[in-house]
This record gives structure tokens, C-alpha cells and sequence, in this order.
């Protein structure tokens, strides 16, 4: 038996990936609340002549006191204006509304699809005669256009679908081919144009698979669309006189005096209808756009997690250091999810002028530690334990008016990817110009100019460019802004993180150096975040490795690549490609790094190491302390050696 | 032991258009992404190709796939030329030479389960009509690129996995075509350093087992080592120093290959450095430097390279550099 | 990797040359819409049984439809070939085009007065309208979305949020009529622009009685369009505060208002400049429906009266109108972004 139950037919794929979806889906209260509000909508039409009282034309044998009843036992809703009963009324109204709903909204979709596709992923002529008759035909207002055809047409209810179903579907066409081409601009589709596959293959098994999402949640939202445009054209009076919509509804109860009788029934029911359709699928429209591109939710002001300590008891602060953390981990605390223990009992401190490289691959909690120093930590992140002490006052006790003058001032920050670190329509100057500001009030305005440009001078950035927006730096130059930023308002404290990693190997020397030649100059305290060892062996005095959220060994530099004692710094440095020793083959660490949410129960890094035995997968190492120079290191086997 | 060349490139070209310097000019700019490279590669060869960005190593990359079209120049593939075929040629080539990205995140469609992605160049191709033998051709093609037991992976999605085992998938899915070459472009920039290894001895071992040639695409000459059998350095759109993974690693000719050397992080306290660092940054391929294109950066440059535009030097039988102070 | 910044004049005439095509296209199209579509408007004014002869020769000529309607086509419904060797000056299209220049729409069936004097009355009245509404629907769902975005996932924020979506799933023209019956209870006016005989009031009550006149439609207005806008400032304005350099304010240790004020609001209103701009013709569709509901003399209710009696000159000249002033204002919109945006740049 070759075949095993893994290898399932196509269809069980879809219908796997459908219930899904639904799990997901069913979540997300709005989008149910809309389905279920839709689904029972499309009931009550499909089954009305069950449910309606009356039937649909039964205003033959009416007479004047019937007109504008107001509701009674027989008429729920009361009467119209030609005495029929509104309720019954209203529930044929949905058949209408929805019938032209629908079919004007797929009339829509098909166009507005394939123009979009077509348009997307040929590119080329195509896309630019398309797109500009989607221009084109997008700002000429469609309402009054739909008038004018109508009226110069017959009103009949197809007429109507046409139209509003021609007309509605330049959205559709821009949302569609702006996806298309987010699609075909991934790797994947590029992959499969090398393996060879022609367009009709990659169209239909990699653009349209990733179109169609987008394409269910733009129907939802044009149905909602057509629907306002028909009872919208129907109240002008340019609805099919043959049938009664609910916008009809409105339309004779509006013009034949409801309101001055006061017959506020006929006028609500009808708009009721309307308003529960619509709202309906905008629910579900809502619903399915955050299942299918799902959002954070959630920004950098949010208010932060108050700080609480495990363990009390304060510890002064070391004496001679400049920052000294002690013990500090963070949370991460999720709704309906387990705490994610992202960083634990980490300590390490920093002297004037010392660099200290933080080193560990992703997910180790590197970036949670450092953002966390300054409590920018983002909302679902939360300090349970630990001190960070700056100059002997304890950051994790501020609040946020007192952190705002530690920040920038006391410790700054050089951020990894500098493009989205500095404002995009603010220019590079007026950002420097701004910290200082703010932090140094005194600061006479008048030599406010001279001194950015004093520091951009400092990181061999040209005075001219003090005026420019940050897209018109290149990445180095803007990594330069950003470490002249934080020089600004001159911090004892400078936090790098991974100021370099998508830089190019010659721009990262510039920057490193420059760096370097800082901390000479203004005798500037670094904590440098990498996850190169590379570069931390070229700069660093004391190095902290961190693994899953742990120290896994924190010792001065020569000791970490010539003595290491955790086995994961053993293996990294294996792993760590060597030009000096051209022929050395580099060996890697079996699995990979533990996720947040799955930490194994004992030593975090027992999975993966070489050496670990029975006791690492039940009991998390204590810090070992090696020798006497402050060399620590998490691991069972230091403690047997001791 | 003979090992013939089986793909050679020859002056190859790719200008993109820039667009005009103001609304109504008449002259069209021009990206010279590629400049004129010429090298070749013998079966079963690992070279590298390491340049910074914007030195035109990803258009290489895709000009080699056919994946664009060179503005000049060829490609000749078992003494064939391959610049210009037809559709039907094309397709029938790439299940020669077959390529691995350099995200592995992006590069797998995340709607697809690892047995279709593995099994759709077969179905592409039309290789193995009946499906017990395509499930016996993704088994093994997974397994050699070291997800054993197959089984366990098939029926998962790319985001179940770790970005290794995604990179595995991605040389899978190249190897289930045999192919002769596999160009890997960065396949291992967006790993961890603690994986990346893996990956590359994968590679490795493949040109062994499998008698593959690889065409390796870096920005970090560190990582090339031990692997690679020739190196060539890109810069501004040209090769400027070729040679095998010793000579250019141990003894570099070229000024620029001197300097890039010179700033890679050596992981040893001990062993700090003199790094020669480069001022500015590599130009603007729409406005290439006259003469030797290096020389407004480079720390050795004379008067003689403003104007002249070095050729290549020979050093050895397998060592060339283009600079003018090589040349005797 | 970055896209070449595009040189701002370049991108401005770009723009406006568009615009230019765009109000060309709708000119033409206009006039063929009107002679291909089987309410053929000339054709159905003397089509009338009781008219002789003679008489609907005469309408024809004064209405221009003794001539062809362009080089080769007699008519376009049916259609009728022609001959091609007419002169190009001599045929309806021209003349179309010609009165156009002259700033003429012909002769309003209904009252017989010229379209162009009706509607440059009635355009005012509708800019006002739209003005008002789009103002405060901009103030009130911009403070809102700040507001929603400001306390995200609080229970405030989900009401906003659902008041918004509620206001969004309104028909204009039932609110309209809702806060129409609302208002007759409580003593508004219930229709048009001012109480008759202010004429001869002082310019200030004047001012008063058409404010008092445009309290509810402007508040339907307002309601209507307040709930898309907070939406997308809402949406808007949480992408930007998760951005990295809003993480780099904070660490500058700007305060939470600083940060708004300098570094999130701006970059937020961009999109939001964008969506007034594609939103423009939607407005023209809920001033149509609020002049409708309120008798407010706008070209809105215009289009309706028009098409109520089949007064095609005035149907034909309102939606040119309509039209070309959504394209330019549309235009101003597009210009604005490219002026907010750094990121256009100049050359």
C-alpha cells in the first residue's frame, strides 16, 4: 500500500481548508451575527407565501377606510396607501430587493474580476486600457448615470439589475487586480514560472486560490451596494412598476401622503427591510475581511501591562554600572491563549563605555528584552519579575511621564530597518531637531539648526541633506540619521538592535565603525543586539547569549568563543562559517528554536542539544557561575562539573 | 577526470529602462543591472557568485532561468544556445536547471499542501502520468532533501513548518525533476545562523549524490566557504575576480574582493582585523563610473583607471581579476 | 527596492491632463447616450399623436434633428446609415458641441427656460449642501475614528465602531425621511431652501431661515457619510500607530499627544484623502436622495423633477453637471494628496 491516508483527493483539501475557515470563522461574532441575519432574511423571502398573511396582490377589493391603517391584530404593520397589508408587503419586498441584489453584484463581480485579473497579470496595454477605463468610469457618479439610463430606458426589473450591475463594478476591478498583483509578485508565483508552469496553471493554482478571498468579501460588500442603488433608484420612481420593492414601498408611501397622515408604518417597515439586509452583510462582509487578513489589532499606544514582581524584595543597584537589570522577565499575555514566558530571570550590566553584545537567534526574546528596558514593550507584553536600574533608579516602578524624560535622553535607541523607524513625511532634520526639544527646553532655538547638523556631520551624513524626507536616503544613510538621533540629547546609554542585518557586509562595517568610533569619542555605553557572532566577536567587551527567552551563557568576549561552556554557544560557534578556516564544513543544530507558545518543560534547549540527558527535559537549569570573572551559564552539566 | 563545461555565459547583458531624466527628453536611461559576464561551470561544479546589492546578482540569476530576456549577449547549455527559444524549448530546460529562492516563506504558496507543491512540477510537466509512480518520485524527492519519513510531511501546509524544513521543501520540489543545475539565490539569508548549515550541506551533498551543478548566490563570502569550488565576485553589474574558493578566499587580487574580505566579522576576538572599509556606497547602475567602474571607491586607484576599463588579468590557470594594476 | 520617486510637476499635469480626458469622455458620452438609447428624447417630445405634420417638421429643425447625428449615421436609434460626406460642422454632434462652448444645454421642456440658467441657480444650492455635510462628516468621523483607534479594543471602541457600521447601513433617503417626520413634529421646516417672502428680510435673518431650512438634510448628510469616514480613520489611524517609527516616538519619549499630534495624524489622513476623492460620486447619490426627500432646489432634485417629467434637456444638462463637477472636484482632491505626500516629490 503505497498510498497512505495523507495523500487525500483534491476535494477533501477543499473542504478541509472550507471547515477551516469556518472554525476561524465562527469566532467572529459580528460575521455570524450578519450571516445569521442574512441567512434568516433569504428565509423569510424564499418562503413567503408561507409566512406572509396576505397575498401579493390582494389590494383588488379595497376600499378607502382601508388605506393607511395603523397596525392592528390583522395588519401587524398596518396599511398602505393602497390599503394592502404592509407586512405582506414587506416580506415579498425582500424577494425584490434581494433578487436584484444578488444578480446585479454577480453581473458586477464577473465584470470587475476579470478586469482586474486580466489587468493584474497580464500588465502590459491590457492593464493600462482597463485600468483607465476603470478611472474613467470610477469618477463619474454612478447614481446620476443609472438615472439617466434608466429613464431613458424601460424600468423593467432587468433593465435595473443591468444597469446597476454594468455600472458597479469598478471597485471590484481595482481591489482585484491591486491583489493580483500582490500575488503574482510573490516568490511562490515566480517559483512556479521556474518550474515551468504556463500561465493558465499559475492563474488558476496560485493567483486565483489567493484572488478569490478578496473577491467573496468585495461581493458581499457590492450585493450591499446594489441593493441601496435600487431602492435608491425606485424611491426617485424609476423602479419597475410591475413589482413592489421595498424601496417602491417607500416610494408610493413617501408620494401619496404617509407622511402627512402620519402612517409612520408604511415609511419604517419598508426602510427597516433596507437596513437589516444591508447591515447584514456589512456585518458579514466585516467578519470575513478580519478571518481572511486577520489584523493585530493593536498599536504602540495602547496602555502598557502594570508591572508585577514574583519575587519581592529589593536589591540595590549595582555600584559602578550604569544599567543594571536584575531578574527580569517578561510575559506575553494573550486573551483565551496560555502566558508566553518570553524572556526569564535575565540580568547583565552595562559600565560607561562598555559595548555588550546580546546575541541569540529569532524568537530568543532578544528584541522583548531590550524594548522592555524602557517599558516600550507592546500592549499584550508585561514585566512579571525583575529591576532594570538606570544610574540607580528603577525604570520598571515609572510611570510614563517620568520614563518620558529617561527615554532618549538617559537611553536611546538605534532601531533594526531605519526606513520604518523614522517618519516618512517628516524630514530627517526636523526629527532630530524634535528630540531635542523636547528634552533639552533650554536649548537656545536659534542654535537648534547648527547642531543637527553638527550630528549629522558626526555620522558623515552632509549638511544638505538636513532638509530631506527619509526615502531619499539610502538604507546606510538613514541608519546613520537614526544613530544620529539618538545621539541627539546626549544618552549614557545607546541600545542597537540589529542596526545592521539588512544592510550590505561593507555598509555594516561603516556602520559598526562608526559606532565604534562614538563610543571612543563621547564614551557612550552600548548594548548591541545581533544575531551575528561575527560582528559581536569584532566589537563587543562582554557578550550575553539568550536562547528561548533564557540566558543561556553571559561571560567577556574571549571567554564565550574560546571557552564556552553551554552547549549552545559550543554549537553555534560550529554553525558560524569562519573565513579564516575556508575548509571548515559547518555543522548544524538539529530542529529549530522553540516557539513563545511551546517552551519544552525542562531546559530549553534540551531538544536540540547533543549533550542533554533525563534530567534536562524535566528541570530547567539554574545559572551556573563559572570561575571568578562573572562567566555564567545555564546548564545541568556545569552544575555535575562543579 | 574530465569534467566538461556544460554551461558557459558569454558577455551577458540586461539594461532595464529608467524612464526619461524630465518629461519631455528625448534619451531614455538606462539600469545596467548586468554588464557583460562571462563564466562557466562544469557538471557537478559549486559556484559562487557573491556581490553586495545592486551588483546584479538576482538579474543574473533570473537571465540564467530564462525568467528575463538579456539585452546582449548568451547562454549556452550543452553546447546549445539558450538565450532565445520558444515556450515549448523553455519549458523543456527548466527541468534542467531548476532554482531555490531566497525566502522560503514567500516562496511556497501557502494555499498549497507540501504534496501538491512537490507534486505540481511532475503535473507541469507531465512527468509520471500514473499517480503511484509520482507518489513514489515525491517520497523520494522529499527524502533526499532530508524530510524523512516523507509521510509526516505531505499532507501539512508550509506555515506547519520551520523555516528549514520550508527551504527543504523548496530543493524537493527542484529535485523531483532531476535537474542538472540548481540555482539557489540567498537560500540561506532568512535562516537562523543555527540551520543555515543545514541547508548548505544539503546542497552539498546533493552535487555528490545526485551530480548536480550548483549555482550559489550570496552576499556573505563567508558562507561560502568549504562548499564552493569557484568563487566569483560580482560588482556593478560585472564579475571582477574569479577563481577557486582558495585563491580568491586566501588570496585576493581585485581591490574590491580585498576590501570585502577584509570587513567580514571573523568569529574570534582574537583575530581582530585592519578592515579596509570603502567610502560611500556602490553607485547608481544608471550612471556607471568611466573606466574601471570601481575606481571612485577604490583605496590603490591611479589616474589610468578614470579612463580605461580594465580587462580581466590572468593570474593563474583558474584565477582572473579585472584591474588595471594586474595587468603586466 | 524603492520605487523612483515620481517628479511632483510632472505628477501634477498628469493629473489634470487626465481629469481633461475624463470630462471629455463624459461629454461624449452624454450626447450619445441621449441618441442611442431608445427614450431617444427629441424623438419621444414630438412623437405626440395631436401634432401635425407640419409642426413636427418645425420642432425638428428647432431641435436640431433634421441633420445627422454625426459624419455617416442619419440616427443611432434605429440606426440609419448616412451619408459621409456631409460636413462635420453640419451635424448634431457638432452643434452639441459648439452650444457646449457657448455654455448652452437648450431649453427646459418643462418651464422653457435655458437649462444653464436653471442649473447654475440650483448648483450653489447643492455645493452648500454637499459643503456643510462633507465638512462635518469629515470633523465628526475623523474625531470619532481618532477616538475608536485612541481606546482600540475597549468597549468604546467597539461601539464606535458599531454606531459607524449602523450609520453606514442606512439608505439616505429613509433617514431622510425618518428625521423628516422626526423634524414635522418638532416644528422644522419641512421642504426647500427658505420660507417664502424672506425675500424681503434683512440679509442676516435671511442667512438664518436658510440655515434653519438646511439643518435636517445636513444632519442626515452627515450622519450618512460620518460612518465610512470613521471606519477608515479608525483603520487608518491603528496601521499607522503600529508602525515602527511611532515605536521610535515613543522611545524619543514624546507623550501620547505629541505622538498623535506629530507623528500619527498626518500620515493617517492621507489614505483618508484618497477615500473623499474616490467617495465623490457616491456623495452626488445621497444629495440626489436628501433634495429629494427635503425639496431642497438643488441639481439633485433637479435630475428627479427631470426625470419625473421627462424634461430630458434639463436630465442631460443636470448630469453633465453632476459630472464634470465631480471629475474636477475629484481632481482637487487627487492634487491635495500629491501636495500632502513628501513622498511625490519634487524635481
Amino acid at each position: 500500500m503505497q498510498t497512505t491516508i495523507q495523500t487525500s483527493e483534491p476535494s477533501n483539501q477543499v473542504t478541509a481548508r472550507l471547515l477551516g475557515f469556518w472554525r476561524t470563522f465562527r469566532k467572529n461574532r459580528g460575521g455570524i451575527v450578519g450571516l445569521w441575519m442574512l441567512v434568516f432574511i433569504i428565509l423569510v423571502a424564499i418562503f413567503a407565501p408561507l409566512i406572509a398573511p396576505y397575498d401579493e396582490s390582494s389590494s383588488a377589493q379595497t376600499s378607502i377606510s382601508d388605506i393607511y391603517q395603523p397596525p392592528s391584530a390583522n395588519h401587524w404593520f398596518g396599511t398602505d396607501d393602497a390599503g394592502q397589508d404592509v407586512f405582506s408587503n414587506f416580506i415579498y419586498g425582500a424577494r425584490v430587493s434581494l433578487t436584484v441584489g444578488f444578480f446585479a453584484a454577480f453581473i458586477s463581480i464577473v465584470i470587475g474580476g476579470l478586469f482586474g485579473l486580466v489587468a493584474g497579470f497580464f500588465g502590459g496595454r491590457w492593464e493600462t486600457f482597463l485600468m483607465r477605463f476603470t478611472d474613467i468610469m470610477l469618477v463619474i457618479p454612478d447614481l446620476p448615470l443609472m438615472v439617466v439610463i434608466v429613464a431613458l430606458t424601460k424600468p423593467s426589473l432587468l433593465n435595473i439589475i443591468f444597469v446597476i450591475g454594468l455600472l458597479g463594478w469598478t471597485t471590484t476591478a481595482r481591489v482585484v487586480r491591486s491583489q493580483t498583483l500582490a500575488v503574482k509578485s510573490r516568490k511562490f508565483v515566480l517559483r512556479a514560472r521556474a518550474i515551468g508552469a504556463g500561465k493558465g496553471h499559475i492563474v488558476s493554482r496560485h493567483i486565483l486560490p489567493l484572488v478569490m478571498p478578496i473577491l467573496v468579501v468585495q461581493a458581499v460588500l457590492v450585493i450591499s451596494l446594489a441593493i441601496l442603488n435600487e431602492s435608491a433608484l425606485s424611491f426617485i420612481g424609476l423602479g419597475d412598476p410591475t413589482t413592489l420593492s421595498w424601496g417602491q414601498m417607500l416610494n408610493y408611501a413617501f408620494g401619496r401622503g404617509a407622511m402627512s397622515t402620519g402612517a409612520w408604518w408604511a415609511l419604517v417597515v419598508p426602510g427597516f427591510g433596507i437596513v437589516w439586509v444591508v447591515l447584514s452583510l456589512t456585518l458579514l462582509g466585516q467578519g470575513l475581511e478580519q478571518v481572511l487578513n486577520p489584523r493585530l489589532d493593536t498599536h504602540h499606544l495602547m496602555p502598557a501591562k502594570p508591572t508585577v514582581r514574583k519575587e519581592a524584595g529589593e536589591q540595590p543597584a549595582g555600584k559602578g554600572s550604569l544599567l543594571d537589570v536584575q531578574n527580569l522577565s517578561i510575559d506575553y499575555v494573550t486573551e483565551g491563549k496560555a502566558r508566553a514566558h518570553a524572556v526569564e530571570n535575565v540580568s547583565f550590566t552595562l559600565k560607561e563605555g562598555e559595548l555588550l553584545g546580546l546575541v541569540g537567534e529569532s524568537g530568543c526574546g532578544k528584541t522583548t528584552l531590550m524594548l522592555a528596558l524602557l517599558k516600550l514593550l507592546p500592549a499584550a507584553g508585561q514585566i512579571v519579575n525583575g529591576r532594570v536600574y538606570f544610574k540607580g533608579q528603577d525604570l520598571t516602578e515609572l510611570g510614563e511621564d517620568e520614563l518620558n524624560k529617561v527615554r532618549w535622553s538617559g537611553v536611546s535607541i538605534v532601531f533594526q530597518g531605519a526606513m520604518n523607524a523614522l517618519n516618512p513625511v517628516r524630514t530627517v532634520g526636523d526629527q532630530i531637531e524634535e528630540a531635542i526639544i523636547k528634552h533639552l527646553p533650554d536649548f537656545p532655538k536659534a542654535n537648534l539648526s547648527a547642531r543637527v547638523t553638527e550630528l549629522l556631520d558626526l555620522v558623515g551624513i552632509a549638511a544638505d541633506h538636513k532638509d530631506h524626507f527619509p526615502h531619499q536616503y539610502s538604507g546606510g544613510m538613514r541608519q546613520r540619521a537614526m544613530i544620529a538621533m539618538a545621539l541627539a540629547c546626549n544618552p549614557q546609554v545607546i541600545i542597537a538592535d540589529e542596526p545592521t542585518t539588512a544592510l550590505d557586509v561593507m555598509i555594516q562595517a561603516q556602520i559598526l565603525e562608526l559606532l565604534d568610533s562614538l563610543r571612543k569619542k563621547l564614551g557612550l555605553a552600548i548594548v548591541f543586539v545581533t544575531h551575528d557572532l561575527g560582528v559581536v566577536a569584532e566589537m563587543c567587551d562582554k557578550v550575553l547569549v539568550m536562547y528561548g527567552g533564557v540566558t543561556a551563557e553571559y561571560a567577556g568576549v574571549d571567554v564565550i568563543y574560546n571557552d564556552p561552556r553551554h552547549p549552545y554557544t559550543q554549537e553555534l560557534l560550529k554553525a558560524f562559517p569562519d573565513l579564516t578556516k575556508p575548509k571548515k564544513k559547518l555543522s548544524s543544530i538539529p530542529g529549530y528554536p522553540p516557539r513563545l507558545d511551546a517552551l519544552p518543560s525542562g531546559c530549553r534547549f534540551a531538544p536540540r542539544c547533543p549533550a542533554a540527558f533525563d534530567r534536562c527535559k524535566t528541570e530547567q537549569p539554574a545559572l551556573h557561575r563559572v570561575g571568578a570573572n562573572g562567566h555564567i551559564a545555564s546548564c545541568h552539566l556545569i552544575e555535575a562539573s562543579k | 577526470m574530465s569534467k566538461e563545461t556544460f554551461l558557459e555565459v558569454r558577455g551577458l547583458k540586461k539594461y532595464f529602462e529608467a524612464g526619461r531624466p524630465a518629461l519631455f527628453s528625448r534619451d531614455v536611461r538606462h539600469i545596467c543591472a548586468v554588464d557583460g559576464v562571462d563564466f562557466r561551470l562544469r557538471r557537478s561544479e559549486v559556484i559562487a557568485l557573491v556581490g553586495e546589492s545592486g551588483c546584479g546578482k538576482s538579474t543574473l540569476a533570473l537571465l540564467l532561468m530564462g525568467l528575463e530576456d538579456p539585452t546582449e549577449g548568451m547562454v549556452s547549455f550543452e553546447g546549445r544556445d539558450i538565450t532565445h527559444l520558444n515556450d515549448h524549448q523553455r519549458k523543456d530546460l527548466r527541468r534542467k536547471i531548476q532554482m531555490v529562492f531566497q525566502d522560503p516563506y514567500e516562496s511556497l504558496n501557502p494555499t498549497q499542501t507540501i504534496e501538491e507543491i512537490v507534486t505540481e512540477p511532475l503535473l507541469v510537466h507531465g512527468i509520471a502520468p500514473n499517480k503511484s509512480e509520482r507518489d513514489e518520485k515525491v517520497k523520494k524527492a522529499l527524502e533526499d532533501a532530508g524530510l524523512k519519513p516523507a509521510e509526516v510531511y505531505l499532507g501539512r501546509y508550509p506555515h506547519e513548518l520551520s523555516g528549514g524544513q520550508r527551504q527543504r521543501v523548496v530543493i524537493a520540489a527542484a529535485l523531483v525533476l532531476e535537474p542538472e543545475i540548481i540555482l539557489a539565490d540567498e537560500p540561506v539569508s532568512m535562516l537562523d545562523v543555527s540551520i543555515r548549515a543545514e541547508v548548505i550541506n544539503l546542497l552539498a551533498e546533493l552535487r555528490i549524490t545526485r551530480q548536480i551543478a550548483v549555482i550559489f548566490i550570496t552576499h556573505d563570502l563567508g558562507s561560502v566557504g568549504f562548499f564552493a569550488d569557484r568563487v566569483a565576485v560580482m560588482y556593478l553589474g560585472r564579475i571582477v575576480e574569479i577563481g577557486t574558493m582558495l585563491e580568491v578566499l586566501e588570496n585576493p587580487q581585485h581591490p574590491y574582493t580585498k576590501a570585502l574580505i577584509s570587513v567580514i566579522p571573523v568569529p574570534n576576538p582574537r583575530l581582530r582585523r585592519e578592515r579596509i572599509i570603502l567610502q560611500g556606497e556602490t553607485p547608481n547602475p544608471i550612471n556607471i563610473p568611466s573606466g574601471c567602474r570601481f575606481h571612485p571607491r577604490c583605496p590603490v586607484a591611479i589616474e589610468a583607471c578614470k579612463a580605461s576599463d580594465p580587462p580581466m588579468a590572468t593570474l593563474s590557470k583558474t584565477h582572473q581579476a579585472a584591474c588595471l594594476l594586474l595587468v603586466k | 527596492m524603492d520605487t523612483p520617486p515620481m517628479n511632483r510637476s510632472r505628477a501634477l499635469l498628469q493629473k489634470i491632463a487626465w481629469s481633461i480626458f475624463t470630462i471629455l469622455f463624459v461629454i461624449i458620452l452624454n450626447f450619445f447616450l441621449f441618441r442611442v438609447l431608445p427614450g431617444d428624447p427629441a424623438r419621444a417630445g414630438i412623437r405626440d399623436p395631436r401634432l401635425k405634420k407640419e409642426a413636427v417638421e418645425i420642432l425638428r429643425i428647432r431641435f436640431g434633428l433634421d441633420k445627422p447625428v454625426i459624419n455617416c449615421f442619419e440616427s443611432l436609434n434605429p440606426i440609419k446609415v448616412g451619408s459621409c460626406d456631409v460636413n462635420p460642422l453640419d451635424t448634431q454632434f457638432f452643434i452639441y458641441i459648439r452650444n457646449l462652448l457657448q455654455g448652452e444645454l437648450g431649453f427646459s421642456y418643462h418651464t422653457n427656460r435655458p437649462v444653464t440658467e436653471i442649473l447654475s441657480e440650483r448648483l450653489w444650492n447643492t455645493v452648500l449642501l454637499i459643503g456643510a455635510g462633507q465638512i462635518l462628516a469629515i470633523l465628526i468621523g475623523v474625531a470619532l475614528g481618532v477616538f475608536a483607534a485612541w481606546k482600540a479594543r475597549t468597549s468604546l471602541d467597539y461601539a464606535a465602531v458599531m454606531v459607524s457600521l449602523l450609520a453606514w447601513s442606512l439608505p439616505t433617503f429613509w433617514l431622510g425621511i425618518i428625521l423628516l417626520f422626526w423634524g414635522s413634529a418638532n416644528g422644522f421646516p419641512l421642504a426647500g431652501k427658505a420660507t417664502p417672502g424672506m425675500s424681503s428680510m434683512p440679509l442676516l435673518q435671511q442667512w438664518g431661515d436658510i440655515l434653519w431650512h438646511m439643518f435636517l438634510p445636513t444632519l442626515t448628510y452627515t450622519i450618512v457619510y460620518m460612518g465610512e469616514y470613521t471606519l477608515i480613520m479608525r483603520s487608518s489611524l491603528m496601521d499607522v500607530l503600529s508602525e515602527d517609527y511611532i515605536l521610535t516616538a515613543k522611545a524619543k519619549g514624546l507623550s501620547m499627544f505629541q505622538i498623535l499630534k506629530d507623528h500619527a495624524l498626518k500620515n493617517a489622513m492621507l489614505p483618508l484623502v484618497t477615500v473623499i476623492a474616490i467617495n465623490l460620486g457616491f456623495t452626488v447619490a445621497g444629495a440626489i436622495q436628501i433634495e429629494a426627500v427635503f425639496s431642497w432646489p438643488g441639481l439633485g432634485s433637479a435630475i428627479v423633477e427631470a426625470v419625473g417629467r421627462r424634461d430630458f434637456p434639463m436630465l442631460q444638462g443636470a448630469f453633465l453637471l453632476i459630472a464634470v463637477a465631480v471629475i474636477l472636484a475629484n481632481m482637487l482632491a487627487d492634487l491635495t494628496y500629491t501636495y500632502l505626500d513628501p513622498r511625490v516629490k519634487m524635481e
